[in-house]
């Protein structure tokens, strides 16, 4: 029995989903720049694609199942603010737009990520390929 | 120059920089799960993956955004990039354990900031694996320091 997902049918629309926070550390900066191959820098400062990284782990950890995704398709993205490490940040989403294809849907989600003082520090659009429920005992 | 870096007044658009090479290993994939705490199947589940389209695990787009990245810096003279400011980008095909991705970039534009002491830099991206074939592309806006604007 997998564990339970949210098929392309059961995505709901425009209902804003909360993430807990997660507090930006020296080790997030220095495992990312290792994993990326980035040269460091500042050590306080946090590289401006990691807190993107974070997002999508955030989003799995909402009441909602994960997303039945079947393939990220793309996204646009801007920082607007620096992050500092300590700095604590969660994530809010929502669903923008569906569109059924043939073998699954397409969905976009609007996200921002929210530091502590409530500022939007980075934000945009991601857009997934969703499969859809699988049918009463065909394959999964 | 004092620091070898490039500054805006440097960056010419139409310049192409081209990357070394970096083998995207299971490692790699299992260290970005940790890290971001994106564990979906796609990345981590290898039975799952068997029965997919894929056949396999494959890297998260974003692990390869964040590889790319570092290619950049590997590519040519560095930016004196202040911040990145933006992204448009497209995941085309699946980066596999053991491909080899490079970046090839080039300069799309160059515009002048509300502020001094900077410049913004449109760079498009192609990620190329060892078939040639674009697995991930677009077009990032870097914010790059200005050589006039460094003394006021």
């Amino acid at each position: 029995m997998p564990a339970e997902r949210t098929y392309f049918e059961d995505v709901p629309l425009d209902e804003v989903v909360e993430t807990p926070g997660m507090t930006v550390t020296e080790a997030h900066v220095s495992l990312y720049l290792g994993l990326a191959g980035e040269p460091p820098d500042d050590p306080s400062r946090v590289p401006d694609l990691l807190p993107l990284c974070l997002s999508t782990g955030l989003g799995w950890r909402v009441p909602r199942p994960p997303l039945a995704v079947q393939a990220f398709l793309g996204l646009e993205w801007e920082v607007l603010r620096p992050l500092r490490v300590g700095d604590t940040v969660h994530g809010t989403s929502r669903t923008r737009s569906r569109r059924a294809m043939r073998d699954g849907g397409v969905v976009v989600e609007e996200h921002r990520l929210v530091d502590q003082h409530g500022q939007v520090v980075q934000q945009g659009r991601f857009t997934f390929l969703v499969a859809r429920r699988p049918t009463e005992g065909g394959q999964r | 120059m004092t620091d070898g870096r490039r500054y805006f007044e440097d960056i010419r658009v139409g310049e192409e920089y081209e990357s070394p090479g970096r083998t995207v290993t299971e490692t790699d994939i299992v260290l970005f799960a940790g890290l971001s705490g994106d564990y979906n199947v796609l990345h981590t589940d290898a039975e799952f993956m068997k029965k997919s389209i894929f056949g396999e695990r494959i890297a998260h787009g974003l692990l390869g955004l964040a590889i790319q990245s570092g290619l950049f810096y590997r590519s040519g003279p560095v930016y004196a990039t202040l911040a990145f400011a933006g992204l448009r980008w497209k995941f085309k095909a699946p980066i596999r354990i053991g491909d080899t991705i490079r970046l090839r970039a080039r300069v799309l534009d160059k515009r002048e900031t509300s502020r001094p002491d900077r410049g913004l830099v449109v760079v498009e991206r192609k990620v190329l694996n060892q078939r040639d074939e674009v697995v991930q592309e677009g077009e990032t806006d870097l914010m790059v320091e200005r050589r006039s604007g460094r003394a006021g």
